[in-house]
């Protein structure tokens, strides 16, 4: 069964007299266990596909299905507690709180859960390990390199236990050593924890280790390859 | 207890910012405290002085004697009177007292004179007699004497010793005179005073008026801690209101609380503005801490924390910056509030001739109590917590989209 199915989702965005078309009729479906690029000249649509989907906003018309419910119905309050439960997310940037260590970064999510201090702990010390920084736990994001701040954002957004993880372009601000090392930690978690992610990209190294690759132009799908 | 750590940490990301915030907190208390503990102090001195000292914070008369100041409006004393207004809590001494003007005179020398009956022994219970006395003695009981203030003895040229003739009109329109010897010059510390007083005990006055059992005045004075308003309302009500009349110091001396008000509303004034500045020293600080933290904002609204929760995160960032500014002001001000209580200021040359010839010790004792520096505390945090409705409304607002499209 699909975790994500959208059917016919349109944004529009109204500046002034002028209407951008930014999503133009999208009917997607991503299995469990993924590991997808949605690609795209810049303007094409992919952030915007990807917030409808991470109910980070709604969409004009047109329905986003996550495990049965369909999040365009939910308000603004709903949808946060939403987010926490269900959706892990890696921004392009500046993913983490400044005056937290790494540690407390992967935990604090936990914490927004209600899980308990003594598990949290542990199963940030182990995510962080999973992404190499087990010698960083009490570094803040300051004191860490972009490429290991968005891998402490990786273990943050697997920490919450999410059906899927949405990363926003997040190797753009990477160096391609970084870019690699990101990847296939990714990969590693997709396979190993069976762990869905999607990520935008226009970064061609990035779109040669996905699985399943989704183009979009003008706010449309032109083409969804599997490799 | 999350919420207050990462509160807490926020604070110090701009250290300085927020150690100058705090600081000008405190500083505004320690301000607005101090100039308050010393106005309110010298305003306790002046009452204490004036009213302590001879009118008293209470006094009963007969009805209309407070208008009219004649022996006809006196009151006869009586012991049911006496017990009834000694069984009103706060009051601490009942001092009588017959007073009226006599003609005085001394070989060719005559002058008007404010006779006082006193009982020696009950007025000094209100003030330092002692201190007065330049001559002579202070009307010994049983003295049949008369004391006469500095200003009255010099126009006499009256020595100890010495005779003055009294002659005036007793109760009832009876006629007074009488002969005594001066037993004592005293100085009553006020010139307007010294000029016209002489003393007598209160029943040589009354024989001298005809006026057995009769006084013009009931003076109360007062516990320390008493409520003088709760103890003049329970003496109306106690009271046939035909027959007397009660009245506060601030009815009897309204020049006195008119002053005191006047004096004070400038250092209200002042505690507004001062008030006013760290209002926008705080606002500034406030707006800036949730203005350059939008994009962070929206992150961990992105990723999942409520609304509520980050609202209280700078709820608490702008209750724990004012608390500790608070704190700090206080625990200043508390020292230095006690030391002035303990050791008054001395005023200045100028300003103690002023207050020495109104009869004021020209000293300033600090008020000293902890109500002054928390009821200023509160205001500060109260203004605190309208300022954290900044953050409020911003966050409740906020769409975590649009935060992020703020980097
Ligand atoms: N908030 C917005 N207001 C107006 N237009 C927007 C807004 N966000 C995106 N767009 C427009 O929608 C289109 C798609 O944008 P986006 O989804 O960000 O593309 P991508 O992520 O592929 O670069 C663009 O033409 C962009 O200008
Ligand atoms: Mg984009």
């Amino acid at each position: 069964m699909a975790v994500i199915t959208t059917k016919e989702i349109t944004k529009i965005y109204r500046q002034g007299d002028i209407e951008v078309h930014a999503l133009n009729g999208v009917s997607i479906q991503f299995e469990k266990g993924e590991f997808t690029a949605i690609v795209g000249p810049s303007g094409s649509g992919k952030t915007t596909l990807l917030n409808a989907i991470g109910g980070l906003d709604t969409p004009t018309s047109g329905s986003v299905v996550i495990d049965g419910q369909d999040i365009t119905r939910l308000n603004s309050n709903e949808l946060i507690d939403f987010r926490l439960n269900n959706i892990g997310f890696v921004f392009q940037a500046y993913n983490l709180i400044p005056v937290l260590t790494a540690e407390e970064n992967v935990s604090f999510i936990m914490l927004l859960q209600g899980v308990p201090a003594s598990k949290r702990k542990q199963r940030a010390c182990r995510l962080l390990e999973e992404v190499g920084l087990s010698e960083q736990l009490s570094r803040r994001p300051a004191q860490l390199s972009g490429g290991q701040q968005q891998r402490v954002a990786v273990a943050r957004a697997l920490a919450s236990k999410p059906k899927f993880v949405l990363a926003d372009e997040p190797t753009a601000n990477l160096d391609s050593k970084s870019t690699g090392n990101l990847l296939d930690i990714m990969a590693k978690l997709s396979q190993e924890e069976g762990m869905t992610f999607i990520f935008s990209t226009h970064d061609q190294r990035v779109i040669d280790r996905a699985k399943r690759i989704i183009t979009l132009e003008d706010g449309k799908i032109i083409s969804d390859v599997t490799v | 207890m999350m919420l207050i750590k990462l509160a807490w940490r926020n604070l110090w990301r701009n250290r300085k910012r927020s150690i100058i915030t705090l600081t000008s907190i405190a500083i505004a208390v320690l301000l607005a405290v101090s100039m308050r503990s010393m106005q309110l102090g010298m305003y306790d001195n002046m009452i204490k002085n004036v009213v302590g000292s001879y009118v008293g914070y209470i006094q009963i008369h007969g009805r209309g004697y407070w208008e009219e100041q004649t022996l006809d409006n006196a009151l006869q004393i009586t012991p049911q009177l006496r017990d009834k207004v000694q069984s009103i809590p706060g009051v601490k001494h009942l001092i009588e007292r017959i007073g009226t003007f006599s003609l005085g005179s001394r070989g060719d020398e005559t002058k008007g004179v404010m006779v006082s009956g006193i009982r020696m022994e009950d007025e000094r219970q209100m003030v330092d007699w002692d201190a007065r006395l330049l001559k002579g003695e202070l009307l010994p009981p049983g003295s049949e004497d008369i004391l006469l203030a500095k200003g009255v003895a010099r126009f006499f040229r009256a020595d100890v010793g010495d005779t003055i003739v009294l002659i005036g009109q007793g109760y009832h329109g009876m006629s007074a005179a009488g002969k005594f010897r001066v037993g004592g010059i005293v100085d009553m510390k006020n010139p307007k005073i010294n000029s016209v007083s002489v003393f007598l005990s209160l029943p040589v006055a009354q024989d001298y008026l005809s006026a057995k059992n009769v006084v013009t005045h009931l003076v109360i004075d007062k516990a320390e801690n008493a409520d003088e308003k709760q103890m003049l309302n329970r003496l109306t009500t106690a009271l046939d209101t035909s027959k007397y009349e009660v009245m506060g110091w601030r009815e009897m001396l309204p020049e006195l609380e008119q002053t005191i008000l006047a004096d004070s509303v400038g250092g209200l004034l002042m505690v507004f503005i001062l008030y006013m500045i760290i209002t926008f020293g705080i606002f500034g600080t406030v707006l800036m801490m949730t203005q350059e933290r939008i994009f962070e904002l929206g992150i961990m609204m992105a990723i999942g924390m409520k609304r509520l929760k980050l609202i209280l995160t700078l709820i608490y960032e702008t209750i724990i910056l004012t608390i500790l500014g608070l704190l700090i002001g206080i625990a200043l001000v508390l020292p230095i509030m006690y030391y002035y209580h303990v050791h008054p200021l001395q005023l200045g040359l100028d300003q103690a001739e002023v207050m020495e010839k109104f009869g004021f010790e020209a000293t300033v004792p600090f008020l000293f109590n902890l109500q002054l520096p928390l009821t200023h505390a509160l205001i500060i945090f109260i203004i605190s917590l309208v300022i954290a409705l900044y953050p409020v409304i911003r966050i409740w607002r906020l769409n975590p989209l649009e935060a992020m499209r703020s980097k």
